[in-house]
């Protein structure tokens, strides 16, 4: 009895061995591929779309992710164009800008075909899956830097994130810009309801450098002004220096509390009286109130009806999304045709406006949507 | 001990390899070579992995097949190499992430130099003045604000747990009856296992607004209220270690005492106390390190402005610990920043190794102590 438990624990130990060793082979193996993937979209890039079935993988910034998980999302899907909420059209809702697409091919069936994938008619079944990881936009500018992503999302420039100058990013990476984000500068509601309803730039930068620490010095209660940033040489953080505070590094010596992300940042002004913050567009709510902003002379509102709006080009604060691609050996042109086919898809109206205005950021302008789609590669 | 010194370290040499080489005779040649294979392709492994080539799964591999041969063969020899291998792993990586963090913090140390009495000391600018700013000119990397959040919220923290979890571990130990210490000890280490963001969470969205809103400060984070979750978090440590220290006292000497007429009391207080004393600091002492090393709830309801609060002691506000800082900011660091960020682990590395060390030689002592009469 007891030899032949040991028999069956060898033998244990046996598969087990082999299991593990099958395992190192997989690891390796697993490697190598990862070093041909990246050839192999490009292989992709000659017009097969063998190398296509590979993960298109893109990692960053929580500003842009809701824009490019959105994306990815519907995506993966790869809805019919019966479907008629997610994609395409029928008898109770359409999708917004499908008179300009008006194909019978399923979503990720379309895009990808534009640049030579096979479509694969299957629901949940694209051409290739795509996946977002969401980080910051340093990690995802340093991730596609690095060749571990194929798409690195930040919030700022990556000449700012990565310390280049203009030429040396221009070599390397090819810049998209998918959208645009509005950082509204946000007050807690009790500020908001005494009055205080808008701010000279002037003002906010008295605020932002501890010349202002009362919210009576700008017409609001005898309240102590609690002043909340973003994370010292984050992306939002850099870009709020250079257009409020006028340089990147400007002092910020009034800052009370810093955090890393958007819903810290709403938690924080929500929970505390007298705040002042500035935060992406997305994460305003009754209790963290977006306010007016006069900038020169030119009052922009928060209010989509405005003569002149923070959703507006012109509004100071706001910026580009970007989802950067390296350019590389086997890409010269920058953008191989998996990430083309899939930032493609943001630079039609139906991207712009499912996937950038409904998470409340800016769609592009028609201008700015041309000069984007001129720097992916031709379709097929 | 007559002899040189030297004729008995050469002769205590000799001996030992004499023991090798007869431990050597006594062993199959086979075995001896499976052994053989597995050190030298481990040993190729490891040279492998130091120089990131990708050929390292290939002695790995070697490595594999003959442990998992030589256990099958020579187990016992094999199981000894391999123990030996773990141990020896284990230390050797400890030494790297030290040596990492070491050389990763280098440049910032050199950036932060100044000059005393006509010497370039590196990195004493980091302690010498208060100002940290990674961004706006004069770019400083001053350590001093988050040593001095990471002392505010360890003190904090060790005026509640030590009082508390040392009175708790009295009573379990000493006057609770069995059953009760039975059902509660397990419970209060079962509290050790929640999860820190969950304090940190409840901290955040409950605790700080509170706080902020009763004591008016301005916005939320203080270091009163993190170090008191902090000393939370660290109370079942001192409970549990404490309450061993105090069981751990001889019976025989509780009992010499009581048989000498005194009350219980008086026994816990002259006898069980002083002689768990060393033991009882050990506990605090391994709360205090767990209170240092504490991240997810001081970073999520801290301030993370690295600055001083006004005046020094000053609790109701709470800016950045060295954890937090770390925490808030790797994210976006690049360059001397990030570099500044090893910074602070190294000087949090060396604070909660000399605790550990500390706590340890306690504990050595009071075994030392106690040992004898047990």
């Amino acid at each position: 009895m007891a030899g032949d438990t040991r028999v069956s624990r060898r033998k244990f130990l046996v598969a087990s061995g082999a299991i593990g060793a099958a395992g190192l082979a997989g690891c390796s193996g697993d490697s190598g591929n990862g070093g041909d993937g990246g050839s192999g979209d490009d292989s992709g890039s000659d017009g097969g779309s063998s190398g296509g079935s590979s993960l298109l993988n893109a990692e960053g910034s929580s500003t842009v992710y809701p824009i490019s998980n959105t994306g990815s999302s519907y995506w993966n899907a790869n809805a019919p164009p019966s479907d008629g909420e997610y994609w395409g059209s029928n008898d109770e809702s359409t999708v917004p800008g499908w008179d300009e697409l008006d194909t019978n091919q399923n979503l990720a069936d379309y895009f990808a075909s534009l640049y030579g994938f096979d479509p694969t008619e299957q629901r949940s079944e694209p051409p290739f899956p795509t996946t977002v990881s969401l980080s910051h936009s340093g990690t995802g500018c340093k991730a596609v830097r690095d060749e571990l992503v194929d798409i690195g999302n930040s919030s700022g420039p990556i000449t700012a994130e990565l310390g280049l100058s203009d030429s040396e990013a221009e070599e390397q990476f090819v810049d998209h810009v998918v959208g645009r984000d509005g950082q509204p500068v946000v007050v807690s509601s009790d500020i908001y309801d005494a009055g205080v309803t808008q701010l000279t730039g002037e003002q906010v930068r008295g605020i932002y450098q501890d010349e202002i620490t009362n919210w009576s010095e700008v017409g609001g209660p005898d309240q102590e002004i609690f002043v909340v940033g973003r994370a010292e040489g984050s992306g939002t953080d850099t870009s709020f220096r250079l257009n409020m505070l006028g340089s990147a590094d400007a002092s910020m010596s009034g800052v009370n509390s810093r955090f890393g992300q958007n819903q810290q940042v709403a938690e924080a002004v929500s929970n505390n009286d007298g705040a002042i913050a500035y935060m992406a567009l997305a994460f305003t709510s009754g209790t963290v109130q977006p306010i007016g902003i006069e900038f020169e002379g030119t009052l922009y509102e928060p209010d989509k009806d405005a003569e002149n709006t923070i959703f507006d080009s012109a509004y100071p604060l706001n910026r580009d999304l970007h989802m950067y691609t390296k350019i590389t050996e086997d890409t010269p042109s920058g953008t191989g045709m998996r990430e083309a086919a899939f930032l493609n898809m943001f630079l039609t109206t139906f991207g712009q406006q499912v996937f950038v205005e409904q998470n409340n950021y800016i769609p592009l302008p028609t201008t700015d949507i041309e000069s984007e789609a001129a720097k992916l590669p031709e379709q097929v | 001990m007559i002899g040189s010194p030297d004729i008995v370290s050469s002769s205590a040499l000799a001996r030992r390899a004499e023991r090798v080489s007869s431990f050597v005779d006594d062993q199959e040649s086979r075995a001896l070579v499976t052994v053989g294979v597995m050190v030298v392709s481990l040993l190729a492994a490891l040279v492998g992995f130091l120089l990131v080539s990708p050929l390292t799964t290939l002695p790995f591999a070697v490595f594999i097949v003959s442990a998992g041969y030589g256990w099958l063969r020579f187990q016992g020899l094999t199981a000894r190499m391999l123990t030996l291998a773990m141990t020896a792993s284990t230390i050797l990586i400890l030494l790297l992430i030290v040596l990492f963090i070491l050389v990763e913090s280098i440049p910032v140390l050199v950036y932060e130099s100044t000059t005393v009495l006509g010497v370039s000391v590196p990195g004493l600018r980091m302690f010498i003045q208060a100002n940290w700013d990674a961004v706006s000119p004069p770019i400083r990397y001053s350590m001093v604000p988050m040593i001095h959040g990471t002392v505010m919220v360890t003190g904090i923290a060790t005026a509640v747990a030590a009082p508390l979890g040392v009175a708790a571990a009295l009573f379990l130990s000493e006057i609770a009856p069995s059953t009760v210490r039975e059902v509660v000890k397990p419970g209060v280490e079962i509290l050790a296992g929640i999860p820190s963001i969950v304090y940190g969470f409840i901290g955040f969205t409950i605790l700080s607004p509170w706080a902020a809103d009763q004591f008016r400060t301005t916005g939320q984070g203080s270091y009163l209220f993190v170090g008191i979750i902090v000393g939370l978090m660290a109370l079942p440590t001192v409970v549990s270690v404490a309450e061993d220290a105090l069981s751990s006292v001889p019976e025989s000497m509780k009992s010499g005492s009581l048989a000498m007429g005194t009350t219980d009391w008086q026994t816990m207080t002259s006898i069980t106390i002083p002689a768990a004393f060393s033991g009882v600091s050990a506990a605090v002492l391994l709360g205090v390190g767990r209170a240092i090393g504490e991240t997810m709830a001081a970073t999520v309801m801290l301030r993370g402005v690295p600055q001083l609060t006004k005046p020094l002691y000053n609790a109701f506000y709470g800016q950045a610990t060295l954890t937090s800082l770390i925490a808030n900011n790797y994210g976006e660091a690049d360059g001397l920043q990030m570099d500044a960020l090893f910074a602070a682990g190294v000087i949090l590395f060396f604070t909660v190794l000399a605790i550990s060390v500390g706590s340890q030689y306690i504990e050595w002592q009071m075994r030392r102590k106690l040992g004898g009469e047990g």
